[in-house]
């Protein structure tokens, strides 16, 4: 603990010295404490229309209780392991989770009055690194992952096209992705104009409006609703602080080890047992990593994987069957975990995935410094049969 | 013309950093113990830290590294960076390990590749109170 003024000093660096100060009075060794999170007062103070406090009070529930989580595109992962903990101790019977956001009309406005870009303060974030130097979007670095995945591995422009043309096709059997109607050829991706070369339009995700709810219970509660329930078998996670966050691995793989190591054991299966896959695709190196990081392919290979036309309708590996974050809607992880729950029900359409049993969904994301390390990531196996005993 | 491009964040972890580009110094920041170079401050992963990083400070660094990854912006996310389209945003291994964002100025895009030696060249910015660290191709076999 730490008290006393501490004039001048960051908010962060206190933060880290508390840790410091526990993890010796703990008699751990640094390498032995792989977890951290970060409790941060928000609201109060006065400032009453904080989010975290009008959540509960709009939402119109006998919450017992209620709080935010963010971190990257974890988004489910992150929220379904804290609930079961609270599901597990029996402090409720049902919790509700939500992600919504406005942001395609929010950009939209924005451009209309000429203020692109300026909804960003004038000044770089507290702790971050970037704006001055043009680091302005998303785009903006993780561009660094394909420009060194095509230095190391020869992938090539065609190679990430041809992810953008499957997950694209997908989209066109889903009436409710922003694409559906919009097909794309690799030459429309090739003709499109870079943006942050080597990434064009197309390989970028979507802005959306629109949101996901679900409702987790206990396994004992699950039938006693409409719906065939969707069972957790298995989450994990791993984040690319596990090692120096400028580690030059992490420029062409993600953090997938520990979490699919943790998923899958959990689960008791193997990759081959997976249906389908619902991969976090903020962009498309993004997609072509994880194609090698979960081992449908060698490291080095996705870009020839991906163009041999494995991942789109008719693929022997169905990937982002609703037309993912490139082609359908971003809701972070939720994206993937709302189709997931609609494949193991039968219930998606044109689109279904014959006998769907399993399906990954995986969350990605959170910048531990900009420029270009995007640390987290999560990893789901959801299925429509319930669990054998752990 | 006032100068409408984003500010850096400079706080207490980052002034000496600060501090050591007006002076036209690159500096990293080093642990005394086990010599390990870190960018930005951070405790030390490979032991006890004293408290509040005690055994860590900002050190003079070469300047020079090579380019890791980079790409190439055709669009102007924000008014202020127009006049520089196209520019190169680089991520830069520096000669002591750490990694290092920043534009790479005063060569044509397509002259830039990974792999290209580069060396920290000290923009100045003295009416807003700072210099940013930019980087330039240098010729070298590293």
């Amino acid at each position: 603990m730490i008290t006393g003024p501490q004039p001048g000093k960051t908010a962060r660096l206190v933060e880290a010295e508390v840790a410091r100060l526990a993890i010796e009075d703990a008699g751990l060794d640094r390498s032995q404490v792989q977890g951290a999170i970060q409790l941060q007062a928000v609201g109060g103070k006065g400032l009453a229309a904080a989010s975290s406090d009008a959540f509960p009070r709009v939402l119109g529930l006998p919450v017992t209780f209620s709080y935010r989580m963010s971190r990257g595109g974890g988004l489910a992962a992150w929220g379904i392991t804290s609930a079961m903990s609270f599901l597990e101790l029996g402090i409720v019977d049902y919790v509700v989770l939500v992600h919504a956001g406005v942001e395609y009309s929010r950009s939209r406005a924005g451009k209309a009055e000429g203020k692109l870009g300026r909804q960003q303060a004038l000044k770089e974030a507290e702790g971050y690194w970037g704006t001055p130097f043009g680091d302005l979007q998303a785009v903006s670095h993780h561009s660094f992952l394909a420009s060194r995945h095509m230095h190391e591995y020869g992938t090539s422009s065609e190679q990430l096209g041809s992810i953008a043309v499957q997950v694209r096709q997908w989209a066109q059997k889903n009436p409710r992705a922003h694409f559906y109607g919009r097909p794309m050829t690799l030459d429309d991706y090739l003709n499109a104009p870079y943006v942050a070369h080597p990434y064009r339009i197309p390989d970028m995700s979507l802005n959306s409006d629109g949101g996901v709810g679900f409702v987790l219970t206990t396994e004992d509660r699950a039938r006693d609703h409409p719906h065939p329930p969707t069972w957790v078998h298995g989450v994990g996670f791993g984040d690319a602080m596990g090692e120096l966050w400028w580690e030059k691995a992490n420029y062409t793989q993600l953090a997938v080890k520990p979490a699919r190591e943790h998923a899958f054991r959990q689960a008791g299966i193997t990759l081959k047992e997976i249906s389908c896959a619902q991969l976090f695709d903020c962009f498309t190196a993004e997609l072509l990593f994880q194609l090698e990081d979960y081992g449908w392919c060698k490291k080095g290979e996705g870009g020839a994987f991906a163009a041999e036309g494995h991942i789109g309708p008719g693929g022997d590996v169905p990937v982002n069957t609703s037309g993912g974050l490139l082609s359908a809607y971003h809701f972070s992880d939720l994206t993937g975990l709302s189709e997931a729950v609609l494949q193991l029900r039968g219930g998606a359409g044109e689109r279904q995935i014959h006998d769907c049993r399993f399906v990954l969904v995986s969350g990605h994301g959170g910048e531990a410094l900009s420029p270009g390390m995007c640390s987290m990531h999560s990893t789901l196996i959801l299925g429509n049969e319930q669990p054998q005993s752990r | 013309m006032a100068y409408d491009k984003p500010l850096p964040s400079i706080d207490y972890d980052s002034q000496p950093f600060w501090d050591g580009l007006r002076a036209h110094k690159f500096l990293l920041f080093r642990c005394r113990t086990c010599g390990a170079w870190y960018w930005p401050a951070a405790y030390c992963r490979f032991h006890a830290n004293e408290p509040f990083m005690g055994e860590m400070e900002w050190q003079s660094a070469s300047g020079r590294g090579n380019v890791f990854a980079f790409n190439v912006h055709y669009r102007a996310f924000d008014p202020a960076f127009k006049d520089d389209i196209p520019y190169v945003y680089a991520l830069i291994e520096t000669d002591e390990g750490p990694m290092f964002g920043t534009n790479i100025i005063g060569s044509p895009p397509e002259a830039v590749t990974v792999g290209a030696p580069v060396e920290i060249v000290f923009e100045d910015h003295p009416e807003e109170g700072f210099t940013l660290p930019k980087a330039r191709l240098r010729e070298g076999t590293k």
